[in-house]
């Protein structure tokens, strides 16, 4: 890791750059990524070699792979981060694949014709028709019937999968169309077009989230829906917004999910993905109460469970050991997030860096200063700024005696 | 009281973060069977000199004594094991446990096969009966209990590992006026038998009745240390602000001269009739623009209900409402809104702040909400929210990118208001807006509310403190048991005595107090905040704190 | 309190999901359904009164399988066949539906279970009110023979030793192999591992990997593409548990630019339609079936059992296989599943 310089007295961007990015949450799901890479080549040195193959001048490789399997959860990762954001969840995601799995198939495999591209769309519209609608109704028991969001999406994910059985009369219904297997199966420029496809809603997810104020009344809602409410804010319509997208990007990433194979399997297309996304969701920084979220960060998180899925095939954990293994990397990642890890390391750098980064960076979140405030300190944080005897003011002075009291505090 | 040694001296303290001076060489000393004040605005270093006393904070220089023998603390443990107990404003006691388990937490009695559990309860009982609790059966869950008796066995607590000191940060901020003096009553004991008690707290008629010495700090440094009968009021609140009190007082003769301006324009709002169920009787109301109407009553009178009906924080069932001569329904704070009507809540946690977003985000979340998501507000306009706000409202400290919850309690309701502000209201609704903040930032407050009326916008102001409605108001409507029940034009000759008689006189018969009497007499326990005591209490419409 | 109410209305409304299921999952099976909540007694004109706690929608095998019981025990055979599928693949629905089937007083239960331990109480209880069941497909565990009549099966032992057999005879000079498996820890998948195991061992066919892809076309595929990847695509045959992730292995062999059948030959268990039809266009080489279609058996075993004939204890289906793309042409009409 490339620590700031700690001896510049006025930090280049790079250094604040670097800095802000390792104070985000989901920092620690990209080391996770690149850990878990370095683990692959460590296995096969080639590992990351990306060749071109002469047939048709796409790139192959294990990284290739991994952004095509990354699809699907990426998908519905964004969804369910805006979800959870507004203090909800969403259990259907996986079977709302399943469904616009199951409508797609069944249209094209009725439609017949395997080469049209109107055919394709058709089913694409139908399948993300569908999603949406079902997302609606998650939506509509949420914000105006006020069911808790675990019930409401608890029942569409048992109901969504039932759905999907009737759709297909309990088969796994296979169908052919080129176009529509293109989406999961070609290349664009040399990339899959599933990645790219879902690096461009990604993306555009997060430019809208961001650039208008659904992301502010989003958080704004998770963190004190009654303040919000007070301020203006018109809860259920933003709630329904939210769950028509999760239900929408879930049927995308149902689309992705059978184009792949141009197979519905009906009991396990999508099956258990809604706790790939959540812990997607989680990995990125977004607290599981609500409030501040990152679409980013969820995307983050769900390169890291594909990477994670595809690393455990290529070293060959055995398949009894592999939920162990995912299990383990999971664990590891979220000590490392939380607060109290964070502030053991952050205090090791502060002791570290004279005047460098980390100890006046936490200026920007002191306590409330005197008296009457509302408690809403963070001791750890205050402990590792302010050290003890004399660590602010001189800010060299902070030997490792201090640096031990600090911890203690700080427990 | 001849002076022993002090059993905490504090010398010379700092304690810097980043950016801050959060104390710059503060002395304190507290001696034995005293109650000693702690006082200041908000953000003048209280919190921050008690919780480098109880170890939460390290010190950066100066030095502890404690019995004469220099101490240093690497944690609250530590003070505890040198006898310095604290009882935060927040009971932090653990709700579901049983009352004696709270009281003996940590200090369970141990025997051969573990806790023994009837010696830790006898014990809890004989900590409890100090405070004269001991009637409480000590196997109930603690949350049987009423907030106040809750704050008693906090004490029981903190007395029940022999303290020296005991520590009440802002101990009375949700009791009313019959639990405050139950607690006076115990400080006063456990003070009798030797403890040295620290208190903070806003309420500067408490802090007169009960305490024996004071210390005051402004900006993280000391500014003086004395007994209470060497300082006045006006010297007191002059210490802590800095400044005499001119502004503050030429504030109400400035508003009782324009009272009747108002008159003449059409009403902004009318009200005929308007009510809910439960919560407020049909009334009828007008308001104009310009002009203050204070809402007059105790908590719980329909003031709060009233107001909410007008913004749409609840939907009235009966009656209609008539906005610049159109009549309007208000359905949810949304409608509201886009009818140029702000509230700001007296709650401020629950309906007021977006804890964890950003000032700026707090101040520009009503603008925004009433455009909608797809239409964000412009930078531009943003920015220039902010710093209007900002700087206009005085808010501290004055970075926008903070977390609003990491703001003082004031600074928040500035926020707040700044956030309303922003709306740009023709009616803008305060409920309390003063409420639980130091004089400071509520002279601040009060300057910006008459100032907005001098600009043509029609101001609703809900207090608990009458002088402060009485001060700012053209026009009082009193309300008392979900009715409205007069209403008094106002002018020098109204004082707050008016308004509480009022009260009083109105169906004395159907009322039914319901505390009861207080076992000791209140010295002069204002009408503050929460304060439900008997409303012919005389000491009533003397002098609270911003009073010259 | 109100923890209390919204934990009541939580269970609820999952009780009324889950209904909602049962009865789309009803529909979805296709077949006659029979209400099993109707009359007490179970003599409606002389028919015979079958209870069959079946599986429910699960894919195209377990259609064929269900189907074809449904289609041999009608009403013109003499049977009153009550059909229960489980919720979700719910273990406990099936125990529900069985336990109503005794109380009924049914005059024989056909089950198929979806998990194999959990239901000695249950076939003690059908015992003592001296209704007979047999077991279809699936076994329990323990395995105690006196608890039913009889088990009427495909062995998974015995067809995936067959294809065993098949690959040591394809291989001669020995290859590399990975195995898709399904979900680790499942009973078929145990079977299938133990018949390969006994059919290869010896041989100098080299396992390379066995990973789970949870018998699905899609991790199918994922999977095979990087284990393809992770040995430089030195692989020369694939044995996949069923037919759904063999079809999506071909597509990973395709993708990685080999070709299936001749550089990486692909075998599966199941013969489905749809691998079949893929055997004809040369992605899967080898494809055993697991036969579903054995009411014929049962039907037998029944009446025997009725009759109060002794009946073997475990009875074997017979299976076919198919590795000849001329005969599979000609067996695709038929097929059924």
């Amino acid at each position: 890791m490339s620590a700031p310089s700690p001896a510049a007295p006025a930090p280049s961007p790079v250094v604040v750059w670097l800095r802000d990015l390792i104070r985000k949450p989901f920092f620690w799901g990209i080391v996770a990524i690149v850990a878990l890479l370095l683990l692959n080549v460590v296995k096969d040195p080639a590992y990351l070699a990306i060749t071109v193959n002469p047939a048709n001048g796409n790139l192959v490789g294990n990284l290739i792979d991994i952004m095509r399997s990354s699809a699907p959860v990426l998908m519905i990762a964004v969804g369910m981060s805006l979800v959870i954001a507004t203090g909800g969840i969403d259990l259907s995601v996986g079977s709302v694949m399943a469904v616009a799995g199951a409508v797609s198939m069944e249209f094209l495999k009725y439609a017949g014709d395997s080469a049209s591209i109107g055919v394709a769309f058709s089913a694409l519209g139908l399948a993300l028709l569908v999603s949406a609608a079902v997302g609606a109704f998650n939506g509509f028991l949420v914000a105006y019937v006020g069911l808790q969001p675990f019930i409401s999406t608890l029942v569409m994910m048992l109901a969504g999968r039932g759905l999907a059985k009737v759709i297909t009369s309990g088969q796994n219904t296979a169908a052919s169309n080129e176009p529509f297997r293109w989406i999961a199966n070609g290349y664009v420029l040399g990339l899959p077009v599933v990645f790219l496809l879902a690096l461009v809603l990604v993306i555009a997810a997060g430019l809208v989230v961001r650039r208008s104020a659904l992301g502010l009344m989003i958080e704004a809602i998770g963190i004190n829906p009654r303040a919000s409410r007070m301020a203006g804010i018109q809860p259920k319509g933003l709630l329904l917004t939210v769950y028509i997208l999760s239900g929408l990007l879930a049927g995308v990433a149902g689309i992705f999910s059978v184009a792949t194979v141009m197979t519905v399997d009906v009991t396990r297309t999508g099956s258990q993905m809604e706790l790939d996304a959540i812990l997607a969701v989680v990995i990125g920084g977004t607290s599981l109460a609500g409030g501040k979220f990152s679409v980013g960060g969820a995307a983050i998180g769900a390169l890291l469970i594909a990477t994670l899925d595809k690393t455990v095939l290529f070293l060959g954990v055995s398949s009894s050991a592999t939920p162990a293994f995912k299990a383990i990397v999971i664990v590891v990642l979220c000590l490392l997030q939380s607060q109290r890890v964070r502030s053991w390391f952050t205090s090791r750098r502060a002791s570290g860096g004279p005047g460098g980064g980390a100890g006046t960076r936490s200026a920007g979140d002191p306590p409330p200063s005197g008296g009457g405030g509302d408690g809403g300190a963070d001791p750890g944080a205050h402990t590792v700024s302010s050290g003890d005897g004399a660590a602010a003011s001189s800010p060299g002075g902070a030997g490792l005696a201090s640096d031990v009291e600090a911890k203690e505090v700080a427990a | 009281m001849a002076e022993p040694a002090p059993v905490v001296e504090m010398r010379g303290i700092s304690i810097e973060f980043p950016g801050v001076k959060a104390l710059d060489e503060v002395g304190f000393r507290l001696f034995p069977g005293e109650v000693h004040a702690l006082m200041g605005e908000n953000g003048a270093g209280k919190s921050t000199l008690i919780k480098a006393l109880t170890g939460v904070y390290p010190i950066d220089s100066g030095t502890i004594l404690v019995e004469g023998e220099q101490r240093r603390f690497h944690g609250t443990a530590d003070a505890q094991s040198a006898g310095i107990s604290t009882v935060y404003q927040e009971v932090n006691l653990v709700t579901n446990l049983t009352i004696g388990e709270n009281v003996m937490l940590g200090h369970e009695v141990r025997g051969p096969f573990g806790v023994n559990w009837r010696a830790t309860h006898r014990a809890a009982t004989e900590a409890l009966a100090r405070l004269h609790l001991d009637h409480l059966d000590t196997h109930r869950p603690l949350s049987t209990l009423s907030i106040a008796v809750q704050q008693l066995v906090a004490i029981s607590r903190a007395m029940a590992i022999d303290a020296k000191v005991l520590i009440l940060d802002e101990p009375t901020s949700s009791l009313d006026a019959a639990e405050v003096d139950r607690l006076f009553t115990v400080m006063r004991q456990l003070r009798d038998e030797g403890v040295a008690i620290l208190f903070v707290s806003h309420f500067l008629d408490q802090v007169f009745e009960i305490s024996d010495r004071l210390t005051v700090l402004r900006n993280g440094q000391f500014i003086c240390e004395r007994r209470k009968e060497e300082l006045s009021r006006q010297e007191l609140i002059a210490q802590m602000i800095g400044k005499d009190l001119e502004t503050l007082s030429s504030l109400g003769g400035n508003r009782r001269a324009g009272e009747t301006e108002g008159e003449r324009e059409e009403p902004l709002l009318t009200a005929v009739g308007v009510g809910r169920r439960g919560a407020i009787e049909p009334t009828d109301l007008e308001i104009r623009p310009g002009e203050i109407v204070g809402f007059a009553g105790l908590l719980g009178s329909g003031r709060t209900e009233l107001a909410r009906l007008l913004y749409g924080a609840d939907k009235a069932d009966s009656g209609t409402i008539t906005l610049r001569g159109r009549k309007t329904t208000l359905k949810n704070p949304a409608d509201g809104l886009k009818r140029r009507i702000a509230f700001s809540t007296e709650n401020r946690r629950d309906e007021g702040v977006v804890g964890d977003l950003t000032v700026r985000e707090n101040l520009i979340l009503a603008v925004q909400a009433g455009r909608g998501w797809a239409r964000p507000v412009p930078k531009r306009e943003r920015d220039e929210i902010v710093s209007t706000r900002m700087s206009e409202l005085n808010v501290r400290p004055a970075d926008p990118d903070r977390l609003i919850k990491n703001l003082s309690g004031g600074n928040q309701q500035k926020v707040l208001l700044g956030r309303w502000l922003a709306t740009d209201p023709d009616l803008l609704i305060l409920d309390e807006p003063t409420r639980g903040i130091d004089v400071g930032a509520k002279a601040e407050i009060q300057e910006a509310v008459a100032e907005l009326a001098a600009q043509g916008v029609a101001v609703v102001f809900i207090s608990s403190e009458l002088e402060e409605v009485v001060r700012l108001s053209d026009r009082i409507v009193v309300l008392k048991d979900h009715r409205k029940i007069g209403e008094i034009v106002n002018g020098p000759e109204v004082t707050a005595q008016m308004i509480v008689d009022l009260i009083a006189a109105h169906g004395a018969d159907t009322h039914h107090p319901s505390p009861p009497p207080p076992a000791q007499p209140a010295g002069n326990q204002p009408l503050s905040a929460r304060s439900t005591s008997a409303p012919a209490d005389p000491a009533v419409s003397e002098t609270t704190e911003e009073q010259s | 309190m109100t923890h209390l109410n919204w934990t009541r209305r939580a269970i609820g409304l999952v009780a009324a999901g889950a209904m909602a299921l049962a009865l789309t999952a009803c529909s979805g099976g296709g077949g006659d359904t029979t209400d099993d909540a109707s009359d007490g007694t179970a003599d409606t004109g002389g028919l015979t009164t079958i209870g069959f706690v079946a599986v429910g929608p699960e894919g195209a095998w377990r259609a064929a399988n269900e189907t074809n019981i449904q289609d041999t025990f009608t009403e013109e055979a003499g049977y009153d066949l009550k059909f229960a599928p489980a919720t979700n693949l719910d273990q406990k629905s099936q125990i529900d539906s069985f336990t109503s089937f005794v109380d009924e007083g049914v005059d024989l239960i056909l089950l198929s279970a979806t998990e194999a331990s959990g239901w000695e109480d249950s076939l003690k209880r059908a015992q003592e009110a001296e209704i007979p069941v047999i077991l279809l497909d699936r076994g329990i565990e323990p395995d105690d023979t006196s608890l039913y009549v009889t088990r009427i099966a495909p062995d998974n032992v015995m067809v995936a030793e067959a294809v065993g057999e098949w690959a040591v005879s394809q291989f001669p000079d020995g290859a590399n192999y990975i195995i898709l498996e399904g979900p680790a820890g499942v009973g078929v998948v145990n079977e299938r591992n133990e018949g390969w195991d006994a059919a290869v061992e010896g041989s100098s066919l080299v396992k390379v990997a066995a990973q789970t892809a949870n018998w699905s076309t899609d991790e199918g595929r994922s999977v095979t593409e990087t284990l393809l990847k992770a040995n430089n695509n030195n692989i020369q045959l694939i044995f996949a548990q069923n037919d759904e992730m063999g079809i999506g292995a071909a597509q990973a062999v395709k993708e990685a630019g080999l070709t299936p059948g001749t550089d990486v030959k692909i075998a599966t268990i199941d013969g489905t339609k749809a691998a079949l039809e893929a055997l004809v266009a040369g992605d899967l080489s080898f494809v055993h079936e697991y036969n579903p279609l054995f009411g014929d058996m049962a039907l037998d075993a029944v009446e025997k059992t009725l009759a109060g004939e002794s009946v073997e204890p475990y009875i074997i289906v017979p299976s076919e296989s198919f590795s000849d793309v001329a005969t599979t042409e000609a067996a695709l009409p038929d097929r059924k599943y």
